[in-house]
């Protein structure tokens, strides 16, 4: 057993190493997954690092864990108002389009390399979901955004086809292994799986929304706790129960994020923190997993599907699933091409090794090699590709509030918001005229819906709000400077 | 943000039964009694008058607007009121006060919060409009005034 503080500084120093090598490529548009998986494989055995890992089942557990809290936290940061109008569409792509893919895939390995269909099928079913994290990080490190639907198209897409995929692999795997099972039976599975994790999402959501509004905590910490450990219960209920627990969390931080409550703010901080730390551990522990010296010998292979998947399997089945949904050929080649994988493919392809199926080391390393080139070839263009397509905008950063101040209650300042009289001779002078008390200042002016940050030229006029810090032991002084009104 | 569409009709009352400068702002707090996005109406009252106390939100001509901050709600509320004959509210214009506008935003909405604010008073010190104003007789009446004064600022 190595001693714990060594598991910490490895596991500590690795994390801090990504973060570092993503922060330099930031400018360069490699997706942050390449990234993190990369300084997974140099930590591994075959790379400078040397640690030897394979153990599946704990990576799958990572993986499962991590994914709870990726998609909880996409859930809660999802405006549903401003995606709602792109809803069917991306419910077709992540049902349709999911399944289409999985089944092009299955028959261009069927009938090119003579694989048995339902092993195809696995093959297409794993690499079928989409990382709409992946493509939103390139462009915004690229100062782009892309236009109307198509945004929302792909971000509610990514969210809600990952439960598809995980359904379709793991009827595979039952089709594969339990030699009673027939379509019939997966195809009723389908039905309860979605059914069952989308109710159990909105109820408990709705619940846990009037529990946090009910329950008053102490500590304004003890929210995003409770809710964490909220979701993972619905996880694990629903899982238990037969249901899709992946769906469920993601419907579960839907419902939460778009309902109001005291804590919001701090709740979608904490998991926009943990989807990070989820991301970076899931990766570095898919990178330490695999050995790249087996992927050289499936790479004719991989890179074979990944064509077909890029140029066709993603394209028709993006075009037949959102034929009836009114979208130009433009915004439709734009979501085929942005079909990028991220990690979801490499945690499903270590279901297949946890089965015990024959194919799963080679069914790995072919995933692997997929999610690298998809992420690489269509990460890379994206920006160029939405720029052909005339799809893409000047990225709008979030509208951040020039201020937000808590004053401490140890100090004698005091921050007050503060309208100027009317008729207050103050109006019509320059700060520098007012003789404000020394340890005092304006910090802010509003006026006609524009903040001003005043300097001693400012002139003060009336309707203007103010923002002041103000030594307690002057306020009567700031008052005495405000308040002779001229008369009316 | 829009101020009319903060003022729902349950948040104005044509004519408010307190005469007494404190009295009036709790009973403009009590309307949001069982508004979902206050988690705590003490807190919104110890926010308003603790500000209250620092300095009068009496701001001339008729005219307050207590306004106050707090972790106890996560929204801006807004509700307005007027009293049945001007009272005294210790304004910075020693003149008694008939309209009342109590403001309360969630303790990290800062910015928005002023902005408001600003907005309130450049529209509350148009004499027609506070005319107008104290003509009124129902909550319609005074949301529409809101909504059409608010409009023309924006159009300047």
């Amino acid at each position: 057993m190595i001693a714990i503080e060594y598991i910490l500084i490895i596991g500590a120093s690795l994390i801090i190493l990504s973060i570092a090598i993503a922060k330099l490529f930031d400018n360069l548009g490699v997706p942050t997954l390449i990234l993190f998986i990369g300084v997974g494989i140099l930590a591994g055995s075959e790379g400078p690092g040397g640690i030897y890992f394979d153990d599946a089942g704990f990576a799958q557990s990572i993986g499962i864990i991590a994914l709870i809290f990726i998609l909880f936290a996409g859930g809660l940061d999802t405006n549903w108002k401003s995606v709602k109008h792109t809803a069917w569409h991306a419910v077709s792509l992540s049902t349709a389009g999911v399944f289409l893919t999985s089944i092009f895939i299955a028959v261009f390995l069927t009938v090119f390399f003579d694989f048995r269909f339902i092993l195809g099928l696995l093959i297409g079913s794993i690499i079928s979901s989409t990382d709409a994290a992946a493509v939103f990080s390139i462009l915004r490190s690229k100062n782009i955004s892309l236009k109307g639907k198509v945004k929302s198209i792909l971000e509610l897409e990514s969210g809600s086809n990952d439960p598809m995929a995980v359904f379709l692999t793991v009827g595979c795997i039952q089709l594969l292994t339990i030699p009673e099972k027939t379509v019939l039976d997966i195809a009723l599975l389908f039905i309860f799986q979605m059914g069952l994790g989308s109710a159990f999402g909105f109820l408990f959501g709705k619940g846990l929304v009037i529990l946090i509004n009910q329950l008053k905590f102490s500590y304004e910490g003890i929210y995003p706790v409770f809710t964490l450990a909220f979701a993972i219960l619905v996880f694990g209920f629903t899982t238990l129960l037969n249901g899709s627990g992946f769906l469920a969390v993601y419907i579960l931080g839907l419902v939460v994020g778009n309902s109001s409550f005291v804590q919001k703010r701090s709740m979608i901080r904490f998991f926009d923190g943990l989807a990070w730390l989820s991301q970076i551990a899931m990766f570095l522990t898919l990178g330490l997993l695999v050995f790249p010296n087996q992927i050289i010998a499936v790479i004719g292979l991989g890179l074979l599907i990944s064509l077909f998947l890029i140029f066709v399997a993603r394209p028709l089945s993006v075009f037949l699933s959102l034929s009836l949904l009114k979208l130009n050929w433009r915004e439709m080649t734009l979501i085929s091409w942005v079909g990028l994988r991220g990690a979801v493919p490499i945690i499903l392809a270590t279901f297949p090794m946890l089965a015990g199926l024959p194919d799963a080391e080679m069914i790995f390393n072919v995933v692997f090699f997929i999610v690298i080139t998809s992420a690489l070839l269509q990460g890379w263009s994206l920006p160029l590709a939405a720029k052909w397509l005339k799809l893409d905008e000047p990225f709008k950063p979030k509208i951040s509030y020039p201020m937000e101040f808590n004053p401490s209650e140890d100090s004698d300042t005091e921050v007050i918001d503060l309208i100027i009289p009317y008729n207050s001779q103050i109006t019509g002078k320059t700060l520098a005229e007012l003789d404000f008390p020394a340890d005092s200042r304006i910090v802010m002016i509003w006026r006609n819906e524009k903040c001003i940050i005043p300097g001693g030229g400012t002139i003060l006029e009336t309707g203007d709000a103010l923002l002041i810090l103000v030594n307690k032991n002057n306020i009567e002084r700031v008052k005495e400077i405000i308040t002779p009104i001229h008369p009316s | 943000m829009k101020l009319f569409e903060l003022l729902k009709e349950e948040f104005v009352v044509a004519q408010l039964q307190s005469s007494q400068k404190e009295d009036v702002i709790n009973e403009l707090i009590n309307l949001f009694k069982n508004d979902p996005r206050v988690a705590n109406l003490e807190k919104v009252r110890e926010a308003v008058l603790e500000r209250e106390k620092i300095m009068s939100t009496g701001v001339g001509k008729g005219f307050a607007i207590p306004h106050g901050k707090t972790a106890a709600v996560n929204d801006i509320l807004a509700a307005f009121g007027k009293t049945k004959s001007p009272i005294e509210y210790q304004a910075l214009d020693s003149q008694p006060v008939n309209l009342i506008f109590l403001l309360v935003g969630k303790d990290n909405l800062v910015s928005r919060h002023i902005k408001l604010l600003s907005r309130i008073s450049r529209m509350m010190n148009k004499d027609d409009f506070r005319g107008k104003l104290i003509e009124a007789s129902s909550k319609e009446d005074i949301i529409e005034l809101f909504k059409k004064e608010e409009e023309s600022y924006f159009e300047v």
